[in-house]
């Protein structure tokens, strides 16, 4: 039996309730009728969990709508690759700073998303550069913020 | 009132500022216009920029950002069919065919003038109104506060039709993440792991940006980007609008002005619901109702109308209460407040003259965005010509760059990848997201209330002996169990027949 999109949410939902909830055990401050202290609103959260999550699989254990495909084998392969691209810029701006991470990164994701458009090899390289540099200067010499500067140039 | 006019006046003549509002402006109008990004998200990814300003520039900067955003969904609403934001999508019903019919030049201009309308007149009303509301607001307790932010978060889920569960889901992650970190009153700390970056809280730009904004990039470029829709500018010829065609909208005009500002005004909802029943109320009160879908104007102006009248009404309970109207005065109440503005009734004793200039700076907006709109109206519509693969990327480095400059730490940079993963498993088990942002800012302002109502009355009883609290938290109570109630409502007229 196929599982169903709904069924998958509201079990993560239960799920994640009963760890949340044991986790509010963990707290030195008991819930009391006169005063429900720091446990109540992280319970009432756990609540809204297990109660949902049970109400999502139950409609869509029952439901006979056919469900959308959320996205196709590609799809998800794009939405990996795409968040190791993220991961790797967070990791290059620690090391190396922002100035030299950000126009590689801006050109690696400007040639996968361009993948089936119009673009050129020179226009990425320019537009990468020229926005690295743009938000530069916008954030630290307009507004006076800092920007990662790198492990190594640090 | 009248009093802070020469603060207002000498901080919208700087010319510093003056370029901040004209830069935010036409920003927010991009972001607005193109489909999927919104006011909302440009004031999240550009919060962090106003940090080092002075509270005058950064109010100017938000709300440039918010009004430009509003004002700006028609465009891809009116070409394409296709709205800018969900405030616009009533403006698709008869803009886009009143565009196929080479009417789009005369569309646009009902936009652009409607949009003024709405946007001057209600900042006007909430300028005056949100004083006398601080007043009555002085007379309330902890226990209407709760009681209040309680309402904000369940009317979302009222509203989130056939997705209750969906909905309160998604509000239970927002209250989850605003419990992390030491809970007010008691400094318990909750969720935090012996991490130091977590004993202050989530903060509110890496959760919203990532779940918010990047996600729906990854999420997007997953599905396909598909072809840039044609946008033909070559039909905009001209306003093509008289003052007569103006006058007969008249009534239109004030009721669909009357609805956005009470739906703004009601806490949790905004723009987004208020186009929809003022489009539905112009149908209903035409003489021509069959024209409506077809290119009606009078469907543009009751939309257009309506969304930015909820500008003015969702102010007014924030500053007089410090209660969101919707998503983005939620936002800003959190960007105010890093600026030690701490939006509720004593706000108007304490920074009066800011709060007025909050006002002033969405009427002079208005004027800018209707000037702005008239001169480039051939120009505006290219907006929905640039390719997803040059702007997307410069979006998801100025999230992450914003992360950054938020804490001055990478490690949140790290903290909002996970995010955009959260936000993405929310999107594949079809949780909303409006009721996570609401529940995520209400969430220490609800606990807060909560805990000093018990603290004064050891018992939860007085939320309900108290008038105003016990109105609020039955209607709050009917929201959540709305859902239920309509279907046997429904079921019970059903046996009736």
């Amino acid at each position: 039996m196929k599982i169903k999109r709904d069924q998958l949410t509201g079990a993560v939902l239960v799920i994640l309730g009963i760890i949340v909830f044991l986790m509010t055990t963990t707290f030195s401050l008991p819930i009391t009728a006169s005063y429900p202290g720091p446990r109540m609103l992280p319970s009432i959260a756990a609540f809204g969990f297990v109660a949902c999550g049970l109400g999502i699989f139950v409609e869509g254990t029952f439901s006979k709508k056919e469900e959308k495909v959320y996205l196709v084998k590609a799809g998800w392969i794009r939405v990996a690759i795409t968040l190791l691209v993220i991961a790797a810029y967070i990791a290059g701006m620690t090391v190396v700073g922002y100035l030299i991470t950000t126009p590689i990164i801006l050109y690696v994701m400007t040639t996968m998303f361009a993948k089936g458009s119009k673009s050129t090899v020179k226009g990425r390289i320019l537009f990468s550069v020229l926005v690295a540099v743009i938000i530069y200067v916008i954030y630290v010499y307009a507004f006076g913020l800092t920007l990662p500067a790198g492990m190594l140039f640090d | 009132m009248l009093e802070n006019l020469p603060y207002i006046a000498s901080q919208i003549i700087q010319p510093f500022n003056l370029v901040l509002m004209f830069a935010a402006t036409v920003i927010g109008l991009i972001f607005g216009a193109i489909p999927g990004l919104s006011g909302t998200l440009a004031v999240m990814l550009f919060m962090p920029l106003t940090y080092t300003m002075q509270a005058g520039p950064a109010v100017i900067f938000l709300i440039a950002l918010w009004v430009g955003g509003c004002s700006g969904a028609f465009i891809g609403s009116v070409l394409l069919g296709i709205p800018g934001s969900a405030s616009a999508v009533a403006t698709c019903y008869d803009g886009y065919p009143m565009a196929q019919n080479g009417k789009a030049g005369k569309a646009l201009a009902i936009g652009m003038i409607a949009s003024f309308v709405g946007t001057f007149f209600s900042a006007l009303f909430a300028a005056i109104l949100s004083q006398k509301i601080a007043d009555v607001a002085f007379a309330m307790g902890p226990w209407e506060y709760f009681a209040l932010c309680f309402v904000a978060i369940t009317m979302v889920l009222a509203i989130s039709k056939g997705n209750m569960f969906k909905g309160l889901a998604s509000a239970s992650i927002g209250l989850l993440f605003a419990s992390v970190g030491f809970s007010p009153i008691d400094a318990e700390p909750r969720f935090v792991f012996d991490n130091m970056y977590l004993m202050s809280g989530l903060g509110m730009t890496i959760v919203l940006i990532g779940i918010f904004g990047v996600a729906r990039i990854v999420e997007e470029y997953g599905k396909g980007f598909g072809a840039l829709p044609d946008v033909d500018t070559k039909s905009i010829k001209g306003l093509g609008i008289t003052l007569k065609e103006i006058k007969a909208q008249t009534v239109n005009i004030i009721r669909s002005f009357a609805i956005g500002l009470g739906i703004g005004f009601l806490p949790g909802m905004g723009a987004g619901l208020s186009n929809l029943v003022a489009y539905s109320s112009a149908k209903n009160g035409s003489k021509t109702p069959e024209m409506f879908g077809k290119g009606c104007p009078d469907g543009i102006w009751a939309s257009e109308v309506s969304n930015n009248a909820a500008i003015g009404g969702s102010m007014i309970p924030m500053a007089a209460l410090g209660i969101p109207g919707d998503s983005t005065t939620a936002l800003l109440i959190g960007a105010l407040t890093i600026h030690g503005l701490e939006m509720g009734p004593m706000v108007f004793k304490n920074s009066g003259h800011v709060v007025y200039l909050m006002f002033a700076t969405v009427m002079v907006c208005g004027i800018l965005v209707l000037i702005l709109q008239a001169l480039g109206m051939r120009v505006f519509p290219l907006i929905l010509k640039v390719p997803y693969h040059y702007m997307y990327p410069a979006l998801i480095v100025i999230s992450f760059v914003s992360a950054y400059v938020d804490s001055s730490s990478l490690y949140k940079c790290g903290m909002m990848l996970v995010f955009v993963v959260v936000g993405l498993m929310m999107s594949y088990g079809g949780l909303p997201t409006a009721p996570l942002i609401l529940a995520f800012i209400l969430g220490p302002t609800l606990e807060s209330n909560m805990l000093k109502a018990f603290q004064y009355s050891g018992t939860a009883a007085t939320f309900f002996t108290r008038p105003i609290s016990c109105v609020l938290m039955i209607v709050g109570i009917a929201c959540v169990f709305s859902p239920v109630l309509r279907m046997l409502l429904g079921k019970m007229k059903k046996q009736g027949e």
